[in-house]
């Protein structure tokens, strides 16, 4: 990244490439912890300006997990978990020739998943969405999270044998 | 199967005999459908430009708070200013002695700090200092005055011919051009003339007319010129004629007279037709009023 060979997080260009990639997922990040689209956008704001007023005790490099930190530490215990809604992209829809026995019987299974994915303690949804949905490595979920990757595999593995328990209703 | 073989198999970590074996389990299908069905799934939009111009805009408010240390420096340089000003203003005013002027033909009462008090005779001056008056009791005179000091600490009078220290009493101090007269009338005063010191007590006078001095007498309780006279005891005629100048704020011209004879007399302060009489009829001269002249010529000349 481009960013890391500047200074400091000072420079507008530098806070602007940071928040460009990295503004989306700390979004998604609260959004799929608490389900609350407002909150979520509220802790990037936050985040971000924190960060700005502190540009210069965090380098570039530390900033990525500075603003999760304070994102996640700025609802911690405050809000109570909603229910996380999940659109789904339109392509799996658009590009299917199933019939509509298949369709509805698809329609019926993202709704059980959708129903499971809200079962699920929040910090095996956030991990098994920031993996599904951003695409993020275990290894940088353990960073936002600030655990091992070990006890994000245990949170992935057990987010997947949950949902599948939910979903078949056993 | 190793632990937490769910996420290892997402991750595409399994060893092959792993991955055969976990795809030959009942459960395989549904775990495949679920990561495939969750890869289709959004977050709600988020508008990362909107976002950030609202953050733009959000320090752009706030900019006037890191800003605002310039106007408040602009402010210090003022109050410094200002601040210097006052006090420099203080220190000047503070350092500004009182002083007291009386014109020709007037007479002024001073009422000091510790209940002194002075009657300055026409056109003198007197100058101190009245906030440090009780540590230091000094007077600067230029003129005559007349002294009721009360009792206390070492009172001074400096002149430019000579200085006057007394501890509580009343006296007269007249400096004038080459004359310098000091008239004890109560205790005892201190006069330092050239360097010497004189003890005076009451009822002397101590004069130097042009650093020749001279030691008198005086019967009065206090100076002549207090009851609007003005009173000689051989003094020269020029120096009388001055203080008459003084007194009556009239200009005396002379012709043909030596004003260096002794005059031993008095002369109104308030009547210029009586006090003109007084001087001239000793001497046997002559004198004219002018306007606001008076000339003063010896018999013989026209």
């Amino acid at each position: 990244m481009n960013t890391e060979n500047k200074d400091t997080v000072c420079e507008e260009e530098v806070f602007s490439t940071i928040f460009k990639d990295n503004s989306k997922t700390v979004f998604n990040y609260i959004y799929y912890k608490f389900g609350n689209e407002e909150k979520a956008y509220d802790a990037v704001q936050e985040a971000f300006v924190k960060l700005w007023e502190n540009c210069g005790k965090v380098s570039p490099k530390k900033a990525k997990s500075y603003v999760y930190t304070v994102a996640n530490n700025l609802y911690l215990n405050i809000i109570k978990a909603e229910k996380v809604r999940l659109k789904y992209a339109d392509k799996s829809l658009k590009t299917t020739h199933e019939s509509p026995e298949f369709l509805m019987e698809e329609k019926q299974f993202k709704e059980k998943l959708d129903r499971a994915l809200d079962g699920l303690p929040e910090n095996q949804r956030t991990t098994f969405l920031l993996n599904r949905i951003d695409g993020k490595k275990y290894a940088e979920i353990a960073e936002m999270e600030g655990v091992s990757v070990k006890a994000i595999e245990k949170r992935m593995h057990l987010a997947l044998k949950s949902l599948r328990e939910q979903i078949e209703g056993i | 199967m190793q632990e937490n073989y769910l996420a290892k198999w997402l991750n595409n970590e399994l060893t092959e005999t792993e991955l055969s074996e976990f795809k030959k389990s009942d459960t395989y299908a549904s775990y495949q459908r679920i990561a495939e069905a969750s890869t289709h799934l959004e977050a709600p939009e988020f508008d990362i430009e909107g976002s950030l111009m609202a953050i733009k805009n959000q320090q752009i408010l706030n900019e006037p708070k890191v800003v605002r240390l310039h106007p408040f420096k602009k402010f210090l340089r003022v109050a410094a200013a200002v601040v210097i000003l006052i006090t420099g203003s203080y220190f000047y005013l503070n350092s500004l002695e009182d002083t007291v002027v009386t014109q020709y033909a007037e007479s002024k009462e001073v009422l000091l700090p510790d209940n002194s008090q002075i009657t300055l005779n026409a056109a003198s001056e007197i100058s101190y200092d009245s906030k440090n008056w009780n540590k230091k009791r000094s007077i600067k005179l230029n003129g005559e005055a007349f002294f009721k000091v009360a009792k206390g600490k070492r009172f001074t009078v400096a002149t430019e011919d000579g200085i006057v220290a007394v501890l509580g009493t009343q006296f007269n101090v007249a400096n004038r051009k080459g004359f310098f007269e000091v008239t004890c009338f109560e205790g005892l005063v201190s006069v330092t003339f050239n360097g010497i010191e004189t003890k005076l007590p009451a009822g002397n006078s101590f004069i130097a007319i042009n650093g020749t001095i001279m030691e008198n007498t005086v019967a009065d309780t206090e100076p002549s010129w207090m009851n609007n006279e003005s009173t000689f005891k051989s003094i020269p005629l020029k120096y009388v004629l001055l203080e008459f100048e003084r007194q009556h704020n009239i200009t005396v011209e002379t012709k043909n007279i030596n004003t260096d004879q002794l005059f031993t007399g008095t002369f109104s302060n308030t009547d210029t037709e009586l006090a003109v009489q007084s001087i001239s009829v000793p001497f046997r001269i002559k004198f004219k009023f002018e306007g606001n002249k008076v000339l003063f010529y010896a018999e013989n000349t026209p």
